[in-house]
């Protein structure tokens, strides 16, 4: 019935991430570079009961030396990730927003399941307290999905649209498509989108019990975050990091035909078509399924199928562990790490690629931003 | 205003998993005749709760919705997301395998994603320890299940997307989908949303001392709060012209919506944030408030919500209030799906031309002002042109949609 039309790019103007890197892109892409994975140290008193498996974890942190005091008690840790790779994003991003900007300015964070520790505290409480309501009615609200986001748009008064999306590891992309649509259709002028992830000894066995990941894969955790905005409207003294291309996803479930390697094949040929990109101009892969030996192969394939030869890989979660729904964010990230760090006479151009265990899969094309203006 | 090179978009199928019915046509006429679907919570043992009553769907039997899934692979939400998109497909009367090849997929809303799986594992925990929980129901936890579990029982290839925006879930999904086809990214979207009782929601609710303890009286002097709800609900959307080309029913054209965030605190509405959105809802469908015949109402039946958004709707309409009712009143509260029944019972509603009522009101509140018709008892008919659809939500999250007679 339809046709995939040609998109409008979305300019990426900052970008925030907490990882086990540390704080902020460069930490990033310094481990990168160097190849030396993050922070194997999960911190807080529950770090005992993490399962037998390497780790990578945010190095511990206080909130309260980017936020201040006030106001903080109740946050969980995960909207604590959030905020601080928020507060990055948009000092990056530039000048204080105006009231009038921050009603055209949203939110959409790509997450799975929220705080399974804020949500399993709460649901253990109905279990283990003398009464089984005796959960503590400030934490209840940590247990809704959309908390992080919704806290991301209380701390800094963003009152456009304020999207949750869950989509296990394509989460982070779906948050750039729902993104792309959003600007487009004039639902938001300015987004602050990305992915999180936030490891817990009840998430780490729920991974180790699952058996999923290959072997000796460690788990991750952070959040990463890009305030993007319609880049054809963008005042040219704007510096621009990238700009976000195509983004787009399928579900191709276990069992069916075309399998996710046809499917994840079709999604990069359709992203690339639809951004103008030939297979020939792609200068880099940031992988999505390196934890996953099957996923991986699926991945490498459908790659192959379309690029011929494979042209420089971006492999994030060595550094970062496998981060789930905050994958394709941390992907992304590790993607402006590198082009920060190492300068080339030319914009160049990446795919972002996904593949889920549900089924999902994803790709993104990115470019580089041209020396701090849009095009 | 309404963009013409966009497509128009229209609501050709309905799905419903409810307390009150199985079925879209059980459910509305379950509404339509004022009946209450909550009673004694059975899903979970309710010893020491003072407060134990819920909206259950007692008689969701999945083998009997689903042709694909299996029931033991995949949590409560997700059965009951993907039986209402099963039967919004039926509803359709759209060629499956036709479906299947299509550009199409899904995006259903959630508040507490797959919670019961959550609480088993929870269980799991508490008394074996968590390195002895069940691998098998790991996999059925994230909330994301809920739109595979469409695409899957279906076959679709496109957009899965689960959005967990809490209590306005299901609307944010029909306004995310309808820009997907309107704007050609897809043919056909399955959008709604599909929440289940579990102990902790309900011990939240009751803590945050929103709960009822036995009855949902929206809009009543005396209501004291929410009862909490479940179910699945499912719309089929697709461009008017290829429901036109095939001959489909047209339940109702998606106007437009609008979304909008309070941005001030995570659980109190705010009236002033909820008017802007129904600004932006009647600008986006290309509507004044002087077309809107009715106005399906968040109306958890907490005295703040009720009051806050009759205040939110005097904002924009003046004194000349439409009829405004809430079937929380006999579905409870069924979270992440509470908009999607809203939207799907507006759709029956123009159709078949009623007014959905309010159960349980003995004396309107006279402290939410003069006028407020919340079409108390059972319903009337009405003819109805272009009806509203409110849901809020934690973390301020407003999402609001508009559904019109095909002109």
């Amino acid at each position: 019935m339809s046709t995939a039309v040609a998109v409008r790019p979305l300019a990426v103007t900052g970008c925030g991430v907490v990882s086990p890197a540390g704080l902020g892109l460069d930490r990033l892409g310094h481990l990168l570079h160097a190849a030396v994975p993050g922070n194997a140290e999960p911190a807080g008193d529950d770090a005992a009961d993490f399962p037998p498996g390497p780790l990578r974890a945010v190095p511990e942190f206080r909130l309260a030396d980017h936020l201040g005091r006030k106001g903080t008690k109740n946050l969980d840790r995960m909207t604590a990730l959030g905020l601080i790779a928020t507060k990055l994003a948009l000092e990056q991003a530039g000048a204080e927003l105006t009231a009038e900007e921050r009603d055209a300015t949203g939110v959409a964070l790509g997450t799975s399941t929220g705080s399974i520790r804020s949500a399993s505290a709460v649901s253990r409480d109905t279990l283990v307290q003398e009464r089984p309501y005796q959960v503590n009615p400030s934490q209840f609200p940590n247990t809704v999905m959309n908390s992080c986001a919704g806290q991301l748009a209380i701390w800094n008064s963003l009152r456009g649209v304020n999207a949750t999306l869950a989509g296990g590891q394509l989460s982070s992309l779906f948050a750039m498509r729902y993104a792309r649509v959003a600007i487009s259709q004039g639902n938001a002028a300015r987004l602050v989108v990305g992915g999180i992830e936030e490891l817990s000894p009840q998430y780490a066995w729920a991974w180790h019990r699952a058996g999923a990941l290959t072997p000796g894969t460690a788990l991750g955790e952070g959040c990463a975050v890009f305030v993007v905005e319609d880049a054809a409207g963008l005042a040219a003294d704007r510096p621009v990091l990238a700009e976000v291309l195509a983004c787009e996803v399928g579900f191709y479930g276990a069992t069916r035909r075309p399998g996710r390697t046809e499917g994840l094949a079709l999604s990069v040929r359709r992203a690339l078509d639809r951004s103008g990109v030939a297979p020939e101009q792609v200068d880099a892969v940031s992988l999505g399924a390196t934890s996953y030996s099957a996923l991986n192969r699926v991945e490498q394939r459908a790659l192959r199928a379309v690029l011929g030869a494979l042209p420089a890989q971006v492999s994030v979660h060595d550094v970062v562990g496998e981060c789930y729904s905050a994958s394709g964010a941390m992907q992304l990230a590790a993607l402006l790490a590198h082009w920060q760090r190492v300068p080339a006479p030319r914009p160049r151009t990446a795919l972002v690629t996904s593949v889920g265990l549900d089924g999902n899969v994803g790709a993104l094309v990115v470019r580089e931003g041209r020396g701090g203006r849009p095009d | 205003m309404p963009d013409d090179t966009l497509r128009r978009v229209v609501v050709t199928g309905l799905g419903a998993v409810s307390s009150v019915g199985i079925g879209a046509d059980a459910f509305a006429a379950a509404i339509r005749a004022g009946t209450t679907g909550t009673g004694p919570i059975t899903s979970f043992d309710t010893s020491g709760f003072p407060h134990v009553m819920a909206g259950e769907v007692r008689d969701f039997d999945p083998d009997a919705l689903l042709e694909n899934l299996s029931p033991d692979q995949w949590g409560r939400s997700s059965l009951l997301g993907a039986a209402a998109a099963r039967q919004a497909v039926v509803d359709a009367d759209l060629d499956p395998e036709l479906l299947a090849r299509s550009r199409a997929g899904s995006i259903m809303g959630t508040t507490g994603g797959e919670s019961t799986v959550l609480q088993q594992l929870t269980e799991q925990w508490v008394h074996q320890g968590l390195k002895s929980i069940d691998p098998h129901i790991v996999a059925q936890a994230p909330a994301s299940q809920i739109a595979n579990a469409v695409n899957s029982e279906l076959g679709l290839t496109g957009d899965a997307q689960t959005v967990p925006t809490a209590c306005s879930a299901s609307n944010f999904a029909l306004g995310y989908a309808y820009d997907l086809v309107r704007t050609g990214e897809a043919d056909i979207m399955l959008a709604g949303g599909a929440d289940a009782v579990n102990r902790a929601t309900h011990a939240g609710f009751f803590q945050l001392g929103a709960l009822a303890e036995h009855t949902c009286r929206p809009f009543d002097a005396n209501r004291s709060g929410i009862l909490t709800g479940e179910g699945g609900v499912a719309l089929l959307l697709e461009p008017l012209e290829h429901a036109l080309a095939r001959g489909a029913r047209i339940y109702a054209e998606l106007l437009g919506y609008g979304v909008n965030c309070d941005a001030r605190h995570m659980v109190n509405p705010d009236s002033t944030s909820i008017a802007a959105c129904i600004r932006r809802a009647h600008r986006s469908a290309g509507v004044g408030p002087e077309q809107i015949d009715y106005i399906c109402a968040h109306g958890t039946g907490t005295p703040t919500n009720d009051a806050t958004e009759v205040r939110a709707v005097r904002e924009v309409f003046g004194d000349r209030l439409p009829p405004i009712s809430s079937i929380k009143s006999m579905i409870g509260h069924t979270m992440g799906a509470a908009s999607g029944f809203g939207a799907l019972i507006c759709c029956k509603a123009l159709q078949d031309g009623f007014l959905p009522p309010t159960a349980n009101v003995a004396r309107v509140d006279q402290r939410l002002g003069p006028g407020v018709d919340c079409v108390p008892g059972s319903s009337r008919p009405a003819h109805l042109s272009v009806v509203q659809n409110h849901g809020f939500a934690f973390g301020g999250n407003n999402a609001i949609t508009i559904l019109g007679r095909v002109a």
